[in-house]
């Protein structure tokens, strides 16, 4: 900060102390180093204060008409500003004065006959002061506003993302759970499911790269428009082109999202999906095997438009399930800085193929966790799991 | 993170050290931001010593592939580790950008 838009205000009925000052200071003045306001009373000095708001530090003679420099000093407690920092000029032993003036609030104080060079110091040492406060109050706002971005952030996150299990319960040949849990930073990972039809489930799980405001506005667009195209019932390759391309109007500085779109029909118990860069969902089999999902040889939502997604599909028997999830699970990092890798994952995922939507996902929650010592998450860690019983 | 660049002919190489996430990606968006607004146009970034790329990482590689193709300039990658390769084939990029197994090959 320029401590050069900090002025001075002299507060003095003695005239002839205005050319003293811009005498003795001059070089300073003319650097723009100090500048002065002058008054020659309380009430002028008020009067000023509201003329130059960036009045920082007050030099104050006690005794003056109108207003002495005791009132005027209760009436700049009233004012509240602690970055207003008056110095009280006073006859030499004037103690009782001088005591007043410190516990109405005075920063410092002078001796008349003033010593210009203790003066400056004085003034100096002020000015730095209220540089430093200024400085930490600037900190503190901007800390503030980061703070609420976080939780606007969060609260569209939270608003999106479905949380009632299990999501259909009058159906009994399919079971879904999730799981989301938050980053400190809020990554923007998403997951949402809706009945296309009688027989069809449309699902998706996506991770918006980036975070803050931006990422969950980003996230709450894709989601919607995943959404309302995914409805109309066409295939998942087709649903994605569509959502791409007017996902490429909306995103800033190359904002993306990696998806993965799936319908799963359960009626057959056909999935047919299609794959936009996001991490390939995993079959855990009726059998105990585990099908990692081919890729569809497609990239990332919001960068290329007219990128024509595929759709492949795969057979599921009955009590196979559909585990999804995002890289904060299989990137989570230890205090040793090592990865939960993939093989952790399916080797996790091979011995929980038996158990209840819920489980399993809670199984892999909680080694996650117990993974990273407790390292901060630097990314959300999301997963869904489908089951169909057929 | 750390970054260092040297010029290889009319290449500018950039060396990426360390790990690429979302608490650094913002230093590394600027600097290449940079170094194209520098006059920059062919650019090589060179992974041989970085460990790990978040997402955000690659949104930043995106964004310079997108503003150097429109230059009409070259923004080449090369020696990518094992696990980020992983993460490059993960999200359709290894036919997006040009990759190459050596600096060499890729400043040509």
């Amino acid at each position: 900060m320029d401590l050069s838009n900090v002025k001075i205000m002299v507060v003095d009925d003695e005239v002839d102390l205005e050319p003293l000052i811009r005498q003795k200071f001059r070089h300073k003045i003319r650097n723009d180093e100090y500048n002065f306001v002058f008054a020659h009373n309380g009430l002028e000095a008020l009067a000023k204060l509201i003329e130059h708001p960036d009045i920082g530090v007050i030099l104050s003679d006690i005794n003056m008409p109108e207003m002495d420099g005791l009132t005027l000093l209760l009436k700049l407690k009233e004012l509240k500003n602690p970055s207003l920092k008056t110095v009280v000029v006073s006859a030499y032993g004037d103690m009782d004065n001088i005591r007043t003036a410190m516990n109405r609030g005075a920063f410092d104080f002078l001796t008349k006959p003033i010593n210009f060079e203790d003066l400056e110091i004085t003034i100096n040492k002020t000015l730095e002061e209220i540089w430093q406060q200024r400085n930490a109050m600037k900190e503190h706002d901007q800390l503030i506003s980061i703070q609420q971005d976080l939780s606007v952030a969060r609260e569209i996150q939270q608003a999106i993302l479905p949380k009632t299990f299990p999501p259909f319960p009058n159906r009994k040949d399919f079971d879904i759970y999730a799981s989301m849990v938050a980053a400190k930073e809020v990554g923007g990972d998403f997951y949402d499911y809706f009945m296309i039809d009688n027989d069809r489930l449309g699902f998706v799980i996506g991770d918006v790269s980036g975070k803050g405001v931006p990422a969950a506005i980003f996230m709450a667009v894709s989601r919607t428009l995943i959404r309302a195209t995914g409805v109309k019932g066409m295939p998942a390759g087709e649903c994605l082109h569509y959502v791409n391309n007017l996902l490429c109007n909306e995103s800033v500085s190359c904002m993306f999202v990696t998806v993965f779109y799936g319908i799963m029909n359960m009626k057959s118990g056909e999935l047919e999906y299609t794959n936009a860069g996001h991490n390939p969902p995993y079959i855990l089999s009726h059998d105990g095997s585990l099908i990692k999902l081919e890729a569809t040889g497609n990239t990332i939502l919001g960068c290329f438009e007219d990128h024509i997604y595929n759709t492949k599909k795969i057979q599921l028997n009955p009590n196979d399930d559909l585990f999804l999830f995002t890289d904060g699970v299989t990137e989570a990092f230890n205090k040793q800085g090592e990865i939960y890798t993939d093989e952790r994952l399916e080797k996790l995922l091979l011995s929980v193929n038996n158990l209840p939507v819920n489980e399993i996902v809670n199984k892999i929650v909680n080694d996650v966790d117990q993974f990273a010592q407790g390292v901060p998450q630097s990314d959300d860690i999301t997963m869904l799991n489908i089951k169909y019983f057929g | 993170m750390e970054l260092k660049e040297f010029k290889k002919g009319n290449f500018l190489v950039i060396n990426l050290i360390g790990r690429v996430d979302t608490s650094n990606y913002t230093e590394l968006e600027k600097k290449i931001i940079e170094f194209i607004d520098g006059g920059e146009k062919e650019i090589v970034v060179n992974f041989s010593d970085l460990v790990y790329m978040s997402s955000s990482g690659l949104r930043v590689l995106l964004m310079a592939l997108k503003k150097i193709t429109a230059i009409g300039g070259k923004f080449h990658l090369c020696s990518l580790k094992e696990n980020i390769m992983e993460i490059f084939e993960i999200a359709g990029f290894t036919s997006i950008f040009s990759i190459f197994n050596t600096i060499d090959e890729a400043a040509k």
